[in-house]
């Protein structure tokens, strides 16, 4: 554990003088205070109502944004450092493959959560003190950070096999297209267009960590579930929205823990 | 002591290490020497475990290639690359993060740092990609000496050095504890004939030499003049290339592909 104390401060630091640390905050702070203005607009006919919509456009901003945030610097930590010879150089210290593996992942998470906590304690105190209930806050919050962790994970297995920065990230936005085109939009038209059945649809929701993520937070923003679309407002009819949400987080879990063993596996095995 | 047996390494069909078997007992200094391409920084690679092998490799009688067995085993070594590695951190923040995984305090370091002729005090707020290479390799020296570590491991470290600041790395090698290992792959011969009591010749992956200086410059039919054009400050690679040439040439009976090497 002392060695990973300071891996996971090496991270931090790079993190910070990386400034992607600051300019994800950013972009989410500025879109929220967009948000936020909009939400007070309407707050003035919907009450707090209109705040919880600003936060659920929030959210969905996340959707696009987080996924991002968490890839880059990990899909970057191990492939840039193969690159520039720390990796060699570490790993010629007294750590195992394991150890600087979980270091590394250890500093991405930190890093990209002490980001999202910057946005959304913001966001989520302004909410709070316009009467949204900071339970939907912290709720919010919550889903992002699974989503989060989920594409660090994902980051850190790209970067764990690829032989330069500069690939690992060409895969990692390849990824996130993939995973963002066959979003919602994606899936739909093609279960129209190739009939598939429901159940396939329902499958695909929770394979898809940004689905996944989306189906989490919408029944907890929008109780009639208008916006889940028919097949998971039927899910919902079925296990009821706690479950819904259960599942969805669980989804996000299963992914973060399967991609995180996966890369740990391929790392160590790329050194025997 | 490090102790190799039927040492093998392929990368698919090219083959790097070819089963080497030696011995290197606690406190000897040892160069490695060989043509490029002839398996020095392989061999090195394998000691530290960076790469998988075939065969036996063990420090202290820890196998290298194991996971924890390895990390244990690399307590015992300092290591200087041929390439330096870049971080983005300062002097102060590289010093701390090499220290701290191997469980040592940053200050340790400081009077090791002090005898190399690099002040922390001067250098602590920089950032690395600002040090010259002279000085980073020095700092490296200073990691590998000050960690307490029995067997330094040095891969060419003054490569790319100018003749004055391997003049102070090497004295600084020189400095280390007596009953320290050092194993040392070079090209140059005055570096060899300052720190090393034993030549290890690779050659095709194989060791085809393994004795002292003086022996290898009979083998390789030295001329006094020649000797002299490898220990003398303007150092000639055409003639120790030549040199290592003929020494491989008269190891190693098997055809010898150094082409404009002047010895084959």
């Amino acid at each position: 554990m002392g060695a990973a104390r300071y891996l996971v401060q090496r991270e931090l630091r790079g993190a910070v003088r990386g400034y992607w640390f600051l300019a994800y905050s950013g972009v989410l702070i500025l879109g929220g205070l967009v948000l936020v203005s909009i939400g007070g607009a309407s707050g003035d006919i919907l009450g707090h109502r209109g705040y919880a919509r600003a936060l659920a456009g929030l959210a969905h901003l996340g959707l696009v944004v987080v996924p991002l945030m968490a890839l880059f610097p990990a899909a970057t930590a191990l492939a840039g450092d193969r690159e520039s010879g720390a990796l060699d150089y570490l790993l010629a210290q007294p750590i195992t493959r394991s150890q600087l593996y979980t270091g590394k992942w250890l500093g991405v998470t930190t890093a990209v959560l002490a980001s999202l906590a910057l946005a959304y304690g913001l966001f989520g105190s302004v909410a709070v003190l316009r009467g949204v209930g900071p339970e939907l806050v912290l709720a919010l919050f919550g889903a992002t950070v699974l989503l989060a962790v989920a594409f660090v994970s994902l980051g850190l297995l790209i970067s764990a096999v690829s032989t330069s920065a500069h690939r690992a990230i060409s895969i990692a936005v390849a990824a996130w297209l993939f995973l963002l085109a066959l979003g919602s939009l994606g899936v739909m038209g093609a279960f129209v267009r190739w009939q598939l059945p429901r159940g396939a649809l329902v499958v695909w929701s929770f394979l898809n960590p940004i689905e996944a993520c989306r189906l989490a937070i919408v029944p907890l923003l929008d109780p009639d579930v208008g916006l889940l679309g028919p097949v998971s407002a039927d899910l919902v009819a079925r296990i009821g929205t706690p479950g819904l949400v259960a599942l969805a987080a669980a989804s996000l879990m299963a992914w973060s823990l399967v991609a995180a063993l996966a890369g740990r596996r391929l790392f160590r095995s790329a050194g025997s | 002591m490090i102790v190799a047996r039927d040492l093998k390494k392929a990368y698919g069909e090219h083959v790097v290490l070819d089963g080497l078997s030696f011995d290197i007992p606690a406190g000897q200094r040892v160069a490695l020497i060989g043509l490029n391409g002839a398996g020095k920084t392989t061999l090195l690679r394998c000691l530290l475990g960076l790469v998988a092998f075939d065969g036996v490799l063990t420090i202290d009688g820890l196998e290298a290639c194991r996971s924890h067995e390895g990390s244990e085993a690399r307590r015992r070594i300092g290591y200087v690359p041929q390439r330096i590695p870049a971080f983005d951190l300062t002097v102060s923040e590289f010093v701390e993060l090499m220290t701290g995984v191997r469980g040592l305090e940053a200050d340790s370091l400081l009077g090791v740092l002090d005898d190399l002729g690099l002040s922390m005090a001067q250098v602590a707020d920089k950032y690395m990609s600002s040090l010259s290479g002279g000085m980073l390799q020095k700092l490296l020296l200073a990691l590998a000496l000050g960690s307490e570590a029995s067997i330094l491991l040095l891969d060419e470290p003054t490569a790319s050095l100018d003749p004055s600041a391997r003049r102070d790395f090497f004295a600084g090698v020189a400095r280390a504890p007596e009953d320290t290992t050092v194993l040392f792959a070079s090209h140059r011969f005055e570096e060899i004939e300052q720190l090393a009591d034993r030549v290890l010749l690779l050659h095709q992956g194989r060791l085809a030499f393994d004795g002292s200086v003086a022996d290898l410059w009979t083998l390789a039919g030295a001329t006094d003049l020649e000797i002299q054009a490898v220990r003398s400050s303007a150092w000639r690679a055409d003639t120790q290339e030549r040199l290592l040439a003929r020494a491989i040439a008269a190891a190693d009976p098997a055809p010898c592909d150094c082409a404009g090497m002047g010895g084959c």
